[in-house]
């Protein structure tokens, strides 16, 4: 079951609803919390076991913070103010030990599931290199949905506690909920303990409203995934599995295609989770927030999977680069390359962290890792450049807020994105690089006029739904940027309208949806990471 | 309760603007007759009542290894592929007694492969989907919009490939399996034999020849499942071609669109051709080739054809030379 199977849908969802509504208010927290379960379960079956040791193992490490953090608070109260530092280094100490099992302890699973056989594989490879005689023997175990995400999840718990920024909770349904609420647990987003696990817990009863409002963005997400992601599927899929038939445009096209679906893809779910929290009026953090309208790949990855890049940010970005070393690496680099680049070094170290696990991440295998390397390289050669461009764009009497310049960095950074999103679907970094130099070096204009881009699997039928939807997007897009709630604007027009755009866009979804033979469903990408 | 009752009427106004655009997508034909949901799931209402001489049912390995075109044009019988992926044989019986109703077929191909396959365990989603294809026929025809965009709206849209798939992909199979000739049987579920009970009586109250096929392929096919076939066309006194014993000169590296699983359209020729000649055996069809009766056939190869002209062409001048 994925969030677009008809049975998530018309089944699961509605027998949750209302066995949530029925149940009285103080079990309606479990309910949802047995309902995760037997979502999680359905997919996983007994996996869930190491989910269940994660809620467990981050509850009780919270708790133990939280008992540490009093005993501290007791001693300091009866201690003299000298003294206050010592003491309150050796609790910090302490719960630093506890910070670490936790993480280690919830790391090792998620090495285990996902990165074990990429390690030994490489590893054999470099014995083999060696010329030395043994192997290790290669493991693959089938991983539990969304451990990549529960885990992020997890830590940022437990880092929160530890920072104090929120208290230990001591209600473990509300913490089980937190980690593995069913919209949630595949595809994310991240969200902090803050910001969701007072609203799963509220035991407010679905109402009428939020029933619509919910399901109007899971519809949303539905037009997003069936009109266009697997509309798309089919040519991608010729493309990429055999690109040496295509010239450079193809290519190319693909490419872009590929782009598209992933946004169209991930973002879909992302409605469909969101509405789905909204349902029982838990406000699930925005994931997405329209990256193409971005200036460059820096602001880019603050508006694509918002989530991953802001717990990249608090948990790896700034604990690295406002460590101590890193304070002293700047002070020195100021003096001896001045304060632009000074500044940069101990950022880019950070940078370098958050990139490299930030493509680990996505999968353990070099593809991923080039990956984050490359939006690495993008982003620190942007900053690095940022003021030589300021000063030149002064010289020539360049505006930057212009229309012109505007377009002129939207497609700039469109085709870096394009370019690191070869990479992330190309199976081997040989095919990722045999598309990129064809792509500049077979091109043959014809394709363009020839009729051959229609042969791939989409027509010009399909071409003309593909650029219709993607009107309908953009038009929701622009609206979105200038912070104007769609939903909210079109629940005051007459029942006319209202009702004539929801029964457009069901009947878009059921008539130019490309499901049904000769159609390939995009699988969910983002559940495998 | 305004709300309850305004729910109400969204969803019965969506539900008639369903109906009416079903009504204008859906193959028009049979549709008193059959009733909507049937002529949804079964495209061979779609074809001219008796035009069809053969039905070959069954599943994927139907609908990949024989192309009804290809029998047309070399020897002129009418074969359509009431084939479904995964197909369990109740569904086959239902497609048959639809079939067989609609066309009075002379013969029946019947895929062997349904036999071993456990209707219980067909998957719930798979379920689901056809309820929803029952009820909403328009989620299998929706795409009906793009040929009413290029040919209009039309009484009868006939599948033009007569319920084959032409592929075109080429991925080898690593491994060859040759049939290991065992003698060990590959036991047939009880509720399986029943089904297949009832298809034999289906077939013999309509005068129709039941032949028992099994398609190439490498990895769904083995010796245990042959003479498990072999003994139970023998019990019923039916002809079975095991096309896994057969050397039809499939070449598993280009002739396979998944390794050896199903054939592609390479291979698909190569099999079409030997049933059209085993069917020419059988003395039982006449070749409608310049039958006017048979237009639609006539036009469906030209369409067949006109898609796939640069394949086909290939493939014949491989022949010739």
């Amino acid at each position: 079951m994925n969030y677009f199977d008809l049975t998530y849908i018309f089944l699961f969802l509605p027998i949750v609803i209302i066995v949530y509504n029925i149940m009285p208010k103080k079990i309606k927290p479990a309910i949802l919390l047995l309902a995760s379960f037997v979502f999680f379960f359905m997919i996983s079956k007994f996996l869930i076991a190491f989910l269940l040791l994660s809620i467990l193992s981050v509850y009780l490490g919270t708790r133990w913070m939280s008992k540490v953090d009093r005993k501290r608070d007791e001693v300091l109260e009866s201690t003299e103010k000298e003294q206050k530092k010592e003491i309150k280094n050796k609790y910090r100490r302490r719960k630093k030990l506890i910070l670490i099992l936790v993480i280690l302890f919830n790391i090792t699973f998620l090495f285990a599931f996902k990165y074990l056989k990429f390690f030994t594989l490489n590893t054999n490879f470099l014995l083999n290199c060696m010329h030395v005689g043994w192997r290790i023997k290669v493991f693959k175990f089938m991983a539990p949905i969304g451990i990549s995400y529960y885990t992020l999840q997890a830590i940022s718990y437990i880092v929160d506690v530890y920072q104090e920024k929120v208290e230990a909770d001591k209600n473990i349904i509300r913490v089980s909920l937190y980690l593995s609420f069913f919209p949630q647990i595949m595809e994310g987003p991240i969200a902090r303990y803050s910001q969701t696990a007072h609203a799963l817990y509220e035991r407010v009863r679905v109402n009428f409203q939020n029933f619509c409002f919910g399901y109007q963005r899971i519809l949303y997400g539905l037009f997003k995934k069936f009109v266009i992601a697997d509309r798309l599927n089919v040519v991608v899929g010729k493309i990429f599995s055999n690109y040496q038939n295509y010239d450079g445009i193809t290519i190319f096209m693909g490419i872009a295609f590929y782009t598209l679906l992933l946004y169209m893809e991930f973002s879909g779910t992302m409605d469909v989770v969101i509405g789905s929290g909204e349902i029982f009026n838990v406000k699930i953090p925005e994931n997405f927030r329209q990256p193409f309208f971005a200036k460059n790949i820096s602001e880019f990855w603050t508006r694509w999977h918002i989530s991953l890049g802001a717990w990249f940010k608090d948990y790896i970005f700034y604990p690295v680069s406002l460590s101590k070393p890193m304070k002293k690496l700047t002070m020195r680099a100021r003096k001896g390359l001045g304060n632009h680049l000074g500044a940069l070094i101990s950022g880019a170290i950070a940078l370098f962290a958050v990139w490299f696990l930030n493509g680990l991440w996505h999968g353990a295998g070099w593809t991923f890792l080039f990956y984050g390397l490359y939006q690495f390289t993008l982003i620190l050669s942007g900053n690095i450049a940022e003021p030589f461009i300021k000063d030149l764009c002064t010289k020539l009497k360049i505006n930057r807020q212009n229309i012109a310049y505007r377009i002129f960095q939207s497609v700039k950074m469109t085709f870096f994105v394009f370019i690191g999103e070869l990479f992330f679907r190309a199976p081997t970094l040989e095919v990722g690089f045999g598309m990129l130099k064809m792509m500049f070096t077979k091109i043959h204009i014809s394709t363009l006029w020839n009729g051959n881009l229609f042969k791939l699997g989409m027509d010009k039928k399909d071409f003309l739904i593909v650029f219709l939807a993607l009107i309908v997007i953009f038009i929701v897009s622009i609206l979105r940027e200038k912070n104007i709630n769609i939903r909210e604007s079109i629940s005051k027009k007459n029942i006319g309208i209202r009702w004539l755009i929801y029964y457009a866009l069901i009947l878009a979804i059921i008539i130019f949806g490309a499901y049904g033979p000769g159609y390939i469903p995009v699988d969910p990408i983002y559940a495998d990471f | 309760m305004k709300k309850f009752f305004k729910s109400i009427v969204f969803v019965f106004i969506l539900l008639l603007l369903v109906e009416t655009l079903t009504l204008v997508l859906l193959p028009g034909r049979n549709v008193k007759k059959y009733g909507v949901f049937e002529v949804a799931a079964y495209e061979i209402l779609g074809e001219e009542e008796n035009t069809i001489d053969v039905i070959a049912a069954g599943d994927s390995l139907v609908y990949s290894s024989l192309s009804p075109m290809e029998i047309w044009k070399h020897f002129g019988y009418t074969v359509f592929d009431c084939a479904s992926a995964a197909q369990i044989i109740p569904d086959t019986y239902d497609f048959l007694k639809v079939g067989i109703k609609s066309q009075h077929p002379k013969i029946v191909l019947m895929e062997a492969n349904v036999l071993f396959r456990d209707p219980a365990k067909k998957k719930q989603e798979n379920k689901l989907l056809d309820y929803l294809k029952y009820y909403f026929p328009i989620a299998k025809y929706h795409d009906n919009w793009k040929k009413y965009i290029t040919y209009g709206r039309k009484k009868n849209w006939a599948n033009v490939y007569k319920g084959y798939k032409f592929i075109n992909k080429v991925e080898p199979a690593t491994e060859i399996h040759p049939m290991s000739g065992s003698k060990k049987r590959r036991e047939i579920i009880k509720s399986n034999l029943q089904t297949f009970d009832d298809i034999v009586k289906l077939c013999e109250e309509n005068n129709v020849k039941l032949v028992l096929v099994a398609f190439p392929t490498q990895s769904t096919w083995s010796s245990k499942k042959h003479n498990s076939t072999q003994d139970l066309a023998e019990k019923y006194g039916l002809e079975f071609i095991d096309l896994n014993l057969v050397d039809l000169g499939i070449n598993w590296e280009t002739d396979t669109k998944d390794a050896g699983n199903h054939l592609n359209y390479k291979g698909a020729i190569k099999v079409s051709k030997y049933i059209g000649n085993y069917l020419e055996s059988t003395n039982i069809l006449k070749d409608h080739r310049k039958d006017e009766k048979y237009k639609s056939y006539i036009n469906a190869y030209r369409i067949y054809y006109q898609n796939h002209k640069e394949q086909l062409d290939k493939i014949e001048t491989t022949a010739i030379e």
